[in-house]
């Protein structure tokens, strides 16, 4: 075996791709793990532990970061305290034919650094909507089947959360549950009595008690400080960077490199398998092939779909594996609203102490039971209730002592909500590459071309008045709807565009995760899914992974692969 | 335009903006710790001032203006105020970093606007020469006039809050002497009666 050979290869070391480094090495392939940004190890976190008072510009975003990231700081999240995880989109381009807001972190760990942890199973329900009502493809995969991995997943991974039984969000292996603070529990009642709704505590990949088992030691307990987004000293919430790599690194089988651009997987015509990767090293420019029996790609739904777009043979002209003619297409995110906010009379006796990263969640009600809306699917709910804090006084006309004093007392409180919605499976959402466009690496550039459709239009009106009537039933007042424009990407959760499922003339991936006509390369990111359900997905993209893997290892065995 | 300088140059010499400052902080303080006022300077001890203030957009009588306004906005009471905090550098600083050139200008345009009608107001007299009540009135009709008029681009006086709040709120001063900050909270306690807490806790 010479240096540039191995077991196995993994492209990205995301979500899934720290779960396929994990799984593979502790199965004992011999695995390269490759990621086009810089190396991240644990505890390497810059601003992990800086203090408000050294963040430049009170943490507002730059001018200049705007001008570097333009598609990144159309969402909210790029802060000075953060900003370096998020890409440079100038070195990055991709193609817009629609405003599609592809938000990236490019560097070892990829987003499972700044993901919002929220971990929810998908129900039977989600599995069974694209058969029942023939949208897309049905899925290959039933709730069943996927249970035991969600389990091992949670496990390892340390999901706190509560158990509610409810057939619409399963119950997982859950650590305790955060508490919902006084106004929230008061929220749940009134919505509960007056509605039959539910509200539970997030369920959150924060560990609130040290973890069930003694794979992770580098990792302690939640402590509170909400600053996750800026990487974790104390291990506190999962990342690859945190669990999943340091894992697979103490299996001694892991070879890591940062700075590898994977941009085209190499096919055998004689053999009718994939025998590598062909790799760019980001600084040098200098290209690679590294081979191996069995290949993961969990570059990100369009890194992903990049790659095997990018991928020409004689064997495959469209795009790796894309006898269907559907990779690059079903393109999908989840679909937001302008959130609504209120503001809550009384309890202004109580507020809370720490800072707890996670609120509440309102599982899905729309077309659920016996409740039947003009359009298919449905969304769920996220917020907090808070006590305000300094930003109501920027349009107050207190000065002086006066405002001094009011400074010091912690505002009414308010209570928000925002949602993600289910975007349904669509041909003509898709992605391609754009040859008439060049990275600075000389590669081509993506080209996304998305938009929302009849059922999204219909289901946002849903989205925003639901959250108003709750609030109004409530009894809360001043309730407010944001003016937050959404196009699609910007909750990241872009997801689909190599769909799994049973027929090889519709679907790129089979129910494992394997391309339908090259068995041995896997795609376990969030492209292999059929549909999206309105739950935060990296909890099944995890499951998919772990499962995967095992199936890889299994078929390597037989001499299958 | 022109109130504070002397000699009708473009720009007012450094010892006089260091004048002015020492005089919007009372008589008895020397002009480098009012420089270190102005520029922020909590952590440093008496003495340690190496480097000179030299704002990056505002002009020195911009900065006079600035400084008068934020001071009457958050003084110093029982705990420290805006100048203590360097405030009127952050918002320096952060007219470079965070607006683009356009609303860096109307700002400009805006602390002019302030300050003639802040000198009309006062029969003539410069703003920052005016008696501490006539300020401390003219600032707050300023405030309920935008207030009031809500207009789509934020006037200078409404800029200047935000960012005096901004930067006194991300200061060190400013968190630790009005709230309770704590770097490791360690738990989550959902409903804490006010009774039983210190402070407004650090929640931002």
């Amino acid at each position: 075996m010479d240096a540039n050979s191995f077991d196995a290869i993994v492209v990205g070391t995301g979500m899934s791709g720290g779960w396929a480094a994990k799984e593979l090495t502790e199965k004992g392939l011999k695995t390269l793990v490759l990621d086009r940004g810089r190396m991240v190890k644990h505890g390497e976190y810059p601003t992990a532990t800086t203090d408000p008072w050294d963040l430049p510009y009170g943490n507002r975003i730059t001018q200049e970061a705007r001008h570097r990231k333009p598609v990144q700081t159309r969402s909210t999240y790029p802060t000075p305290a953060n900003t370096h995880w998020f890409v440079d989109d100038l070195d990055n381009p991709y193609t817009e034919v629609n405003r599609f807001d592809w938000i990236r972190g490019y560097h070892v760990g990829g987003r499972s650094l700044m993901w919002a942890r929220q971990s929810y199973r998908f129900s039977p329900m989600d599995f069974e909507a694209n058969a029942k009502e023939g949208i897309g493809t049905p899925w290959p995969v039933t709730y069943d089947e996927i249970a035991p991995w969600y389990d091992y997943v949670e496990t390892f991974a340390g999901i706190s959360g509560s158990l509610e039984g409810m057939a619409t969000l399963p119950d997982g292996k859950f650590l305790p549950p955060m508490d919902l603070n006084c106004v929230e529990i008061d929220f749940q009642k009134r919505i509960a009595d007056k509605m039959g709704r539910k509200l539970i505590i997030g369920r959150v990949a924060n560990l609130t008690a040290p973890l069930t088992h003694k794979e992770s030691p580098q990792r302690g307990t939640c402590q509170y400080r909400n600053l996750c987004i800026r990487g974790c000293p104390y291990g506190g919430y999962f990342s690859s960077v945190s669990a999943t790599l340091p894992s697979a690194e103490r299996t001694g089988n892991m070879t890591l490199l940062a700075n590898k651009i994977a941009y085209e997987l190499i096919y055998d015509n004689d053999k009718g398998k994939a025998t590598g990767v062909r790799v760019l090293d980001a600084e040098s420019g200098a290209q690679t092939d590294y081979f191996a029996k069995v290949i993961f790609l969990c570059a990100s739904t369009l890194g992903s779909t990049y790659i095997m777009l990018n991928s020409i043979s004689s064997r495959f002209p469209n795009g790796f594996g894309n006898d269907s003619g559907e990779l690059g297409h079903n393109l999908v995110d989840h679909l937001k609203a302008p959130g609504v906010n209120a503001t809550v009379d009384g309890f202004m006796d109580v507020a809370y102490t720490g800072r707890r990263a996670n609120g509440y969640y309102i599982p899905r009600y729309r077309n659920v039971g016996k409740d039947k809306r003009s359009y298919l699917r449905g969304f769920g709910y996220q917020g907090r209730a808070s006590r305000s804090g300094s930003g109501r006084f920027n349009r107050s006309a207190l000065i002086g002592a006066e405002l001094k004093e009011a400074l010091k007392e912690p505002g009414p409180w308010t209570v928000n909500a925002s949602s993600f919605g289910e975007i349904l499976p669509n041909h003509l959402n898709h992605a391609t590459i754009d040859r008439s466009r060049k990275d600075k690496y000389g590669l081509p550039v993506l080209k996304i071309d998305a938009l929302l459709r009849e059922n999204e239009l219909a289901m946002q009106k849903d989205m925003v008045n639901d959250a108003i009537e709750m609030f109004e039933a409530a009894g809360y007042k001043d309730v407010k709807v944001g003016d937050d424009k959404y196009a699609m990407g910007l909750s990241i959760h872009e997801a689909g565009a190599a769909r799994m499922g049973v027929d090889p003339k519709t679907s790129v991936l089979n129910k494992y995760n394997q391309v339908h006509a090259c068995k041995n390369v896997f795609v376990t990111d969030g492209s292999f899914m059929a549909s999206s359900a309105c739950q935060n997905p990296s909890l099944t993209y995890m499951a998919f992974t772990a499962r995967a893997a095992d199936h890889a290892v299994n078929e390597l065995k037989k001499g299958n692969l | 335009m022109s109130e504070l300088n002397d000699d009708g140059s473009e720009m007012l010499r450094r010892r006089e903006v260091l004048r002015r400052a020492a005089w919007l902080l009372g008589s008895a303080v020397s002009a480098p710790a009012a420089l270190a006022i102005l520029q922020g300077c909590s952590r440093q001890e008496p003495g340690e001032i190496k480097a000179e203030w030299v704002p990056e957009f505002l002009q020195a009588r911009e900065v006079a203006i600035v400084a008068a306004v934020v001071d009457i906005m958050i003084p110093k009471t029982d705990t420290s105020g805006a100048l203590d905090a360097g405030v009127p550098a952050f918002i320096d600083t952060a007219l470079v970093a965070l607006y683009p050139q356009a609303d860096r200008e109307r700002f400009r345009v805006g602390v002019a606007a302030f300050s003639d009608a802040a000198k009309a107001h006062g029969a003539g007299q410069p703003f920052p020469e005016q008696k501490p009540e006539a300020r401390v009135a003219f600032v707050k009709q300023v405030l309920e006039t935008a207030l009031e008029q809500d207009l789509p681009d934020k006037p200078f006086i409404l800029v200047t809050r935000e960012l005096a709040l901004l930067g006194y709120l991300n200061s060190q001063v400013g968190i630790s002497e009005n709230m309770e900050y704590v770097r490791v909270p360690t738990a989550f306690h959902a409903c804490v009666p006010l009774s039983q807490m210190k402070k407004h806790v650090y929640w931002e």
